[in-house]
């Protein structure tokens, strides 16, 4: 879909067609804000003097701010190096659409294979990479290297794209790309005169209009726009959100119904589903999320984040739950300035309006099988990243940077039109993260079929659907020797 | 002749037999050895790997090394319920794409042979063969987004006449009839050519004598054409049902087996869990339960040749 062409997303960024001596200049401003001297990384940079690195770096197929990481090493970084490091550096990429990267990374990995040198990973993939030893742990590098010893904006960072085991200070991970659920809505559709009576002499109320006021919407007040919204004769719906079995998309989207109510979908300590995923406030957050299919356009059960991209820039949907990371695509040239981007609503819990949605984004981990040259290059690349000018560009060429003293710089808020709602729900307790475990990939597997059999209604009690996950999850922990409790009980079946 | 002589003699000529035998079989050898090596290293080595890997319990990403468990995968494979579904729904599927594909493209066969001097019989052939050589998974691409319900054709004709934008992959029923239909459309023209074979293997006199005699459409198509042509015709559905039961690309991209599992075949189930899971030891049993599956239908395909060499 030409959407996801990341070439010509990023070439709609304003440093999209720059000239080489504006390129030079920035690599040249990135390396006046890096202090490298008196780091131990020096003595590596210096074995380098001469050299010519290729590094490889794996990433998401058409998902731009993964792109932009070989294009800022390539346009950025690769003259810094040679004018101040004194060694060639050349960056390629490896892609594979989210489904298929984790497989390309860890069959690659498990041959102890040096193929990419930096591996973009998605953040639940931590333990999957860790445990074996295929990547690096990060304590000492970062010890070494003050410049990576970065100020987060937010303990969600760290908790979701860096630590491994969950709340433990084993780094293996730093982030790529920062991301959060948003809301995309369509800002022209609610600033005209007309839906804007009509809203009024509907619901006897004013359709929301401002970040303020969709921050203070709930699910039930939102019901009302969703509803005024969904006019099938039109075919125009009054949300798009994901229910897709491909990859994570239904679990990402159903959690935030969880999570919101205090609910839990394991306990990370004890590594035990039973008797937490299945309870009935979480069979209840199921049949409420899947529900809302109502307001969504025909399909939904085959929507995952392009499809829902779709959807949204061809005025399908009036608003669509989203990540931030996908901000390029949802607002292309023909729909600037007629998008808001703000919160998704808040949860009614107790009459408390909370809000915890799904962490997206990826970190970047370093293969630990890499040459000591490749590795050196690796620290010198990740240092030129995080320096301010870098993440900068980064953030102006589309992409969600991480770092505090970057999102709290003067103006990063108008940078990008989904950056006041990206910080929003970047900061701590808005967003949080789900499984960093060997297993995950199973874990995942065995809930996104049950999940969507019964949004597809092949399974009809939410329930039954989650008594089945949670004894199924129980057992491959149990299997794995994760946790010594046995699944209770006999299988039970889907229903 | 003394003894020395006597034992020299067939030394020599045996040396000479064996470097003459070595010349021989050494030039065979040397021209069966490419394929023999690839063979070995792309078929054989894997195989014995996926076999010895299937009494195994090895997760890639788990870190720990290959465990040996016997044979409770296999256990576990017949215990499994989603295992089960997945096997009797690969059967019906295959049960109903080879019929399906085999009676359209048998009839689309009969009918180009009964029309030899049509105008523009070539072009409809070429075009009618075109979906079968195809990849699989730009199939699978092109038939979501046609039946889309938002954006696809198939979705907008579908409309046109029940009134209503029609969601054919997100229901189990209308899913899982959309991959048959898309099978079939793809494979049906192999059919077709297999019957085209077949056909042309009647001999020419028999079918004219057979009109001499008078011989009605029916006993014809019975006495005359079906005896020469049913080895290609029975050929050519093995094959079929072999491919069937191999399925996979088609289905990945278009349904992704869903929704939920209801048109998870054999091949993406073993593909969920070998490359999804990484769960190599099960996938690697569900591999070999496959595989000895496959065996069976290629016996049988062997069977049909063999029979086809007696009665010749």
């Amino acid at each position: 879909m030409s959407e996801f062409n990341s070439d010509n997303i990023v070439d709609q960024r304003p440093a999209g067609g720059m000239s080489r001596r504006k390129l030079l200049k920035m690599a040249g401003l990135g390396a006046a804000s890096i202090p490298f001297l008196g780091s131990s990384a020096l003595a590596m940079a210096k074995s380098l003097k001469g050299a010519s690195i290729n590094l490889e770096i794996l990433g998401l197929a058409g998902w731009p701010p993964s792109a932009m990481s070989t294009k800022i090493g390539n346009s950025m970084f690769a003259p810094y190096a040679q004018k101040k490091l004194g060694y060639k550096v050349h960056f390629s990429s490896a892609q594979a659409p989210f489904e298929q990267l984790f497989q390309k990374a860890a069959t690659s990995l498990a041959t102890h294979s040096a193929e990419y040198n930096l591996l973009i990973s998605d953040s639940q993939w931590l333990g999957a990479f860790a445990t074996p030893g295929w990547i690096l742990k990060l304590n000492d590098i970062i010890a070494k290297n003050p410049d990576l010893n970065i100020d987060w904006y937010s303990d969600i960072v760290v908790d979701g794209y860096m630590a491994y085991p969950e709340g433990t200070k084993s780094i293996y991970g730093l982030p790529q790309e920062g991301d959060v659920m948003v809301m995309y809505v369509r800002k022209d559709m609610l600033e005209d005169p007309k839906e804007q009576s009509a809203f009024q002499k509907k619901y006897n109320k004013k359709l929301p209009q401002t970040f303020d006021e969709f921050e203070a919407l709930t699910w039930g007040d939102y019901k009302d726009v969703m509803e005024f919204f969904t006019r099938p004769n039109d075919n125009l719906y009054g949300i798009g959100l994901q229910y897709a079995k491909t990859y994570d998309n239904f679990s990402c989207y159903y959690y935030p119904f969880v999570f919101s109510k205090g609910q839990h979908i394991w306990d990370p300590k004890t590594r035990n589903v039973q008797g937490i995923l299945n309870t009935k406030e979480n069979a209840k957050s199921l049949e409420e999320f899947v529900a809302l299919q109502k307001y969504n356009p025909p399909g939904a059960n085959e929507v995952g984040i392009p499809e829902l991209a779709d959807l949204f820039t061809k005025g399908k949907v009036f608003s669509c739950i989203q990540w931030a990371a996908m901000g390029p695509t949802m607002i292309p040239d023909s729909l600037r300035g007629k998008v808001m981007v703000v919160p998704p609503p808040a949860f009614d819990v107790n009459g408390e309006k909370k809000r915890t949605y799904t962490l997206g984004g990826q970190p970047w981990v370093v293969n630990a099988f890499n040459s000591d040259e490749q590795l050196a290059a690796v620290v010198d690349f990740l240092k030129y990243w995080y320096a301010k000018d870098t993440q900068l560009e980064f953030a102006k060429r589309g992409g969600n940077p991480c770092v505090k003293s970057v999102l709290e710089s003067e103006g990063f808020d108008d940078i990008q039109p989904w950056f006041k709602a990206y910080k929003y729900m970047l900061s701590n307790g808005r967003t949080k993260d789900f499984w960093h475990d060997p297993n995950y990939a199973k874990l995942l597997n065995v809930q996104q079929e049950a999940f969507t059999s019964y949004a597809a209604g092949n399974a009809k009690d939410p329930q039954k659907v989650l008594d089945y996950v949670a004894y199924q999850q129980q057992k491959i922990l149990h299997d794995a020797g994760e946790t010594k409790q046995a699944p209770k009980g006999s299988a039970p079946s889907l229903g | 002749m003394n003894a020395k002589s006597t034992t020299a003699v067939p030394n020599a000529g045996g040396r000479r037999s064996f470097m003459g035998s070595l010349g021989r079989h050494g030039f065979v050898w040397g021209l069966l050895a490419p394929a023999l090596i690839f063979f070995c290293v792309f078929n054989v080595v894997p195989l014995i790997w996926m076999v010895g890997l299937s009494f195994y319990n090895y997760t890639l990403t788990t870190g720990n090394p290959p465990m040996f468990n016997g044979i409770d995968n296999y256990l576990s494979l017949l215990s499994d319920p989603s295992d089960w579904s997945a096997f009797s729904r690969t059967f019906l599927f295959m049960l109903l794409t080879v019929s399906l594909s085999g009676l359209i493209g048998s009839l689309l066969g009969l009918v180009f042979w009964g029309s030899k001097n049509l105008p523009g019989r070539r072009i409809a052939l070429t075009m009618l063969f075109t979906p079968m050589l195809l990849t699989p998974a730009s199939v699978g691409v092109f038939f979501k987004l046609m039946l889309n319900p938002n954006f696809g054709v198939i979705s907008y004709i579908a409309e046109l006449f029940t009134g209503h934008r029609v969601d054919f992959l997100s229901h189990q029923m209308s899913a899982q009839i959309a991959v048959l239909l898309v099978d079939v459309w793809m494979w049906a023209p192999f059919m077709t050519l297999i019957t085209l074979a077949a056909l042309a293997s009647v001999p020419q006199a028999e079918l004219e004598a057979a009109r001499v005699d008078r011989l009605g459409w029916f006993a014809t198509l019975k006495r005359v054409i079906f005896p020469h042509a049913k080895f290609i015709l029975m050929l050519g559905l093995l094959l079929r049902t072999i491919d069937a039961f191999k399925t996979t690309d088609v289905v990945l991209l278009l349904t992704h087996g869903g929704p939920g599992a209801s048109t998870e075949l054999l091949g993406m189930r073993i593909y969920r869990l070998g490359f999804n899971s990484l769960d190599m030891g099960n996938a690697s049993t569900m591999g070999v339960v496959a595989l000895l599956i496959a065996i069976g239908f290629t016996s049988l395909y062997l069977y049909v040749l063999s029979l086809k060499r007696v009665e010749g």
